[in-house]
């Protein structure tokens, strides 16, 4: 009851830092909901390795208290059996709920956007367990903190973002800790910048990166349980007028992992759909 | 009597619903919005405000037209939240506005009926003479200057006024 109550006020309070709606699919990206938008994403990451692969279908919700605060919450299921490493950027199956803060917003010419913003979030380990070395750890909650800066234009997009997050120890168990980051670029070409009643696309090239720290089991780190990688790939953003889908894959441009414990991650794909439910409110006056 | 006594009513409601006709349309230069999602957002808010007929948004060019229903009691104010709401700003917005002119001849005030609404006049170019208006209900073409967010600008600059018949 405690803990249903502790995630109740926790969805109520915060969010994701899930970058889809406006966004990359798998990066970190700046955009917030408007004040009093509804946003509905559900989705389908996978990653494929040599020991196993491991889906996620990702459903989130947000909404924006104000034209820069959003609060989000992020529901994901898990499925297969993948001896993986721990990752924030692609599925994973904790809860997160966070808040989105748009800090710095400056929009001082036609459809050009300079902004930066930040989240902070509460992760909770979802309903089913993990596969492969992080199975049978006994689990707890987590922090996470990412920010993100750049450029949204007609044609071109710039991003870079970062995030770090930590889990607190559960008998003598700790999941590791991650740091993330990403670089995307977007291009929109220019026979593509039609009305807003018409197909809206873009692609993406999208550069990501994860640190993840070593896995604690019993009080012991396990030996050679940390992984570095680092992950290439185009993904496509088609939106009209309040519904967007998305698609992505990576490869892996670098990957400092041991062979034994988490295979070779070779492939990571995300697909996902969202909705945006706008408001008409404005004051009487 | 009775029919006489219904005409006036009518004819008193026709005055009333022209002397209400306030904002005719306003075009607005949006700044930020680079994908179909913020004009979608925009479309939605506008067409949100009691009294507007057509929202036609131009992604290119940032441009918004707002064309509103007669005897409308839309305010300025809520086109700027309307912008402001979904994380824009706006440039100076051209309107063309019905009221009633007031103050003096080297002061012109246009009190836009129905709304809380009050513009010190200012000419675009060389002053035209107005003082034959003044007290009069008028139709404005003219400039809302760009002010800062969450604030009406509190000057018209007119290109053209004319008295409504």
């Amino acid at each position: 009851m405690k803990f249903i109550l502790i995630l109740t006020s926790a969805l109520a309070l915060t969010g994701t830092a899930s970058a889809v709606d406006h966004g990359p699919v798998f990066g970190y990206a700046t955009p917030v909901n408007s004040e009093r938008e509804f946003s509905f994403d559900t989705g389908l990451i996978g990653r494929y390795g040599s020991r196993g692969t491991q889906l996620t279908s990702a459903s989130a919700i947000g909404y924006g208290l104000t034209p820069h605060i959003t609060f989000n919450a992020y529901l994901p299921g898990t499925f297969g059996s993948g001896s993986l490493p721990e990752t924030r950027m692609a599925g994973g199956g904790e809860w997160s709920m966070s808040a989105s803060w748009r800090f710095l917003h400056s929009v001082t010419s036609v459809g050009k956007r300079l902004e930066s913003t930040t989240s902070l979030g509460l992760v909770v380990p979802g309903m089913q367990n993990d596969s492969g070395v992080l199975a049978n750890l006994h689990r707890a909650p987590g922090v996470a903190a990412t920010v993100a800066s750049g450029l949204a234009s007609r044609s071109q997009y710039l991003w870079f973002g970062g995030g770090y997050t930590r889990f607190a120890e559960a008998d003598h168990d700790r999941r590791p800790d991650t740091l993330s980051w990403s670089a995307v670029y977007g291009y929109r070409p220019s026979r593509l910048r039609r009305g807003y009643d018409q197909w809206d696309y873009r692609g993406f090239v999208e550069l990501t990166g994860e640190h993840t720290g070593g896995v604690r089991k019993n009080g012991l780190i396990l030996s050679d349980s940390s992984s570095t990688t680092l992950w290439l790939g185009p993904s496509v953003l088609a939106i009209f007028k309040n519904v967007a889908i998305e698609g992505g894959v990576q490869g892996p441009l670098y990957q400092d992992e041991s062979e034994s414990i988490y295979g070779c991650e070779r492939v990571r794909f995300a697909i996902n759909i969202s909705y945006f439910k706008f408001s008409s409110h404005t004051s009487s006056h | 009597m009775k029919t006489h006594t219904l005409l006036t009513v009518a004819v008193l409601f026709l005055f009333t619903v022209g002397a209400h006709a306030q904002y005719e349309q306003v075009n607005l230069t949006v700044f930020g919005m680079d994908c179909a999602p913020c004009a979608h957002a925009i479309h939605v808010s506008m067409k949100g405000i009691k009294g507007v007929n057509t929202v036609d948004v131009d992604l290119n060019t940032g441009l918004v037209t707002i064309k509103l229903t007669p005897g409308n009691t839309a305010s300025m104010r809520q086109f700027n939240e309307a912008v402001e709401k979904n994380g824009f700003t706006h440039k100076d917005a051209n309107a063309i506005v019905r009221g009633q002119l007031t103050g003096s001849t080297n002061a012109p005030v246009l009190e836009v009926t129905g709304t809380k609404d009050r513009y010190a006049l200012a000419p675009l170019a060389s002053g035209a003479n107005i003082s034959g208006l003044l007290g009069k209900m008028v139709t404005i073409e003219g400039t809302l200057p760009q002010v800062p967010k969450g604030k009406v600008s509190d000057t018209l600059r007119y290109k053209t006024i004319t008295e409504t018949r």
